[in-house]
């Protein structure tokens, strides 16, 4: 599970300047999703892999640093990659290699690639747009694209104060560290350290439920009905947005009709590498 | 338990999809029904909290560790699992995004195992056993069950998906979450307590039991 403590590093990254930085927050968020959608419908490995290239050149645009980058994405793989690591095995098809029970087929071992390619493609996608986009941004972004005001609220409210719940946490954590309480520690019982732990959530959830009527009271003093609007900065994506668009739009056509006339001169790179 | 993009079908995502537009409709009718204006502060400042507390991981023995989802609590707590999907829904947005735990594409899924499925399950659950065992024990038992059944509808998608035999996925994930869940029912247990012990206004239970006393 993602650490929400590093949000903030985030944020802070999110906050630089480059050009990938100021593009207009919808226009970031569109492409991320486009590209994400294009390799989740990619079949041969050709297109993610040259999106993964653009995506290399646009982090080097955006600034940022491609050692922390990369650790990022090493922390987010164990879960799909566990599953990955398995497909080889599991799948029906000729045996290329075999060791007693163990087999490895043809078709287990491309789709294995072919996942893994995928997931890589769409973790630097989301890397990349989580280190240029401020968290209000984001929320922002979806207000603009006309999400169902409820839900838009909620999430602008939330990403507020995601910032103020990594402060609750980390002041709990640290006062628990003062008392020398260790989660992982074997001399205090299990049964112990789990009550702790219970306590720590309900007391997480307690706050969290009086800050809402916090709120709730500050905003209803401040004006806020059932009829109250959100503010959006009226803020029009410009030239550079739309070009920047249109470009990955581009891109991405011109790989379908390459993959599509010389999907048989590109070898393995063309070759239809999924199963479902 | 936070399926990836590229391990489902767009066209089975779509379908998710629909599920989980199907179901926030009805969740924004409900919370405008029953939570009045106060809901979006206090559903929002709730996801917040829910986030840190999906953060903590806590060992578990056999060597794993596993967080809280807290599917059933929102879901039990508010007597609907309409909240869990609202609550659910921005926080999972949210990881996808942002920590790029879960993917974009398979927010439908995710939201469908973890809120609505878990949600209800759990609830159900909950009052289904709560006059036979009490309401503490019937929690942790929805609890359980909601995070084993929610394990099970995520190894039968990525089965459907073509991703993961369910011969092999089936039980592997259910074995796995039949531990997981254990750690989601003490603590939903412990933050009920707590609940009812220092703020008993914030249970939608006690709101039944006094609506039916002024019946």
């Amino acid at each position: 599970m993602a650490d929400i403590t590093q949000i903030i590093r985030f944020d802070d990254l999110a906050s630089q300047d480059s050009p990938i930085h100021n593009l207009e927050g919808r226009i970031k968020l569109i492409s991320t999703i486009f590209i994400i959608v294009t390799c989740v419908v990619s079949n041969e490995i050709f297109m993610p892999i040259i999106l993964e290239v653009f995506l290399l050149i646009i982090l080097k645009i955006a600034k940022l640093s491609y050692k922390d980058s990369f650790k990022r994405l090493l922390m987010l793989l164990p879960f799909g990659g566990a599953v990955i690591i398995f497909q080889p095995f599991i799948q029906p098809g000729n045996v290329i290699w075999s060791y007693s029970w163990l087999n490895i087929t043809d078709v287990g071992l491309n789709w294995a690639i072919l996942l893994l390619v995928r997931l890589i493609v769409t973790l630097t996608a989301v890397i990349i747009y989580s280190s240029t986009t401020p968290l209000q941004e984001m929320a922002s972004s979806f207000r603009k694209l006309k999400m169902p005001r409820d839900l838009a609220m909620i999430l602008s409210i939330m990403v507020r104060f995601l910032f103020l719940f990594v402060d609750e946490l980390a002041a709990i954590r640290k006062s628990q560290k003062s008392r020398n309480f260790n989660i992982h520690s074997k001399n205090v019982p299990y049964k112990w350290r789990v009550k702790q732990v219970g306590y720590t959530v309900g007391m997480m959830f307690l706050k969290a439920y009086e800050q809402g009527e916090r709120v709730h009271k500050s905003m209803i003093s401040r004006g806020f009905s059932d009829t109250s609007e959100m503010f959006n900065e009226k803020k029009s994506p410009e030239k550079s947005d739309y070009i920047f668009l249109i470009s990955i739009i581009i891109l991405v056509i011109v790989l379908e009709i390459i993959l599509f006339k010389f999907g048989g001169q590109l070898g393995y790179f063309g070759q239809n590498l999924s199963i479902n | 338990m936070h399926i990836p993009d590229g391990f489902i079908p767009i066209s089975q995502c779509l379908i998710y999809y629909v599920i989980l537009i199907v179901a926030l409709y009805f969740s924004v009718k409900w919370a405008r029904n029953n939570l009045d204006e106060k809901r979006i502060p206090l559903l929002a400042v709730l996801a917040a909290g829910i986030f840190a507390i999906m953060s903590m991981n806590m060992p578990i023995p056999f060597g794993t560790s596993g967080h809280m989802v807290g599917g059933a609590l929102v879901a039990i707590v508010f007597l609907a699992p309409e909240a869990a999907v609202l609550v659910f829904t921005v926080v999972l947005l949210i990881q996808a995004l942002i920590f790029g735990d879960g993917g974009i594409t398979a927010l439908g899924a995710n939201v469908l195992n973890m809120a609505i499925i878990g949600g209800s399950v759990g609830l159900y659950t909950f009052k289904g056993l709560q006059g036979m065992i009490g309401k503490y024990a019937a929690a942790g038992i929805g609890a359980w069950l909601a995070t084993v059944i929610a394990a099970l509808a995520c190894a039968i998608e990525m089965g459907i998906a073509g991703t993961f035999p369910m011969n092999i996925g089936i039980p592997s994930m259910v074995l796995y979450h039949v531990f997981i869940g254990i750690i989601e029912a003490v603590l939903t247990v412990i933050v009920l307590v707590a609940l009812d012990k220092f703020r008993p206004d914030l249970l939608a239970w006690n709101k039944e039991d006094v609506n039916e006393g002024d019946a």
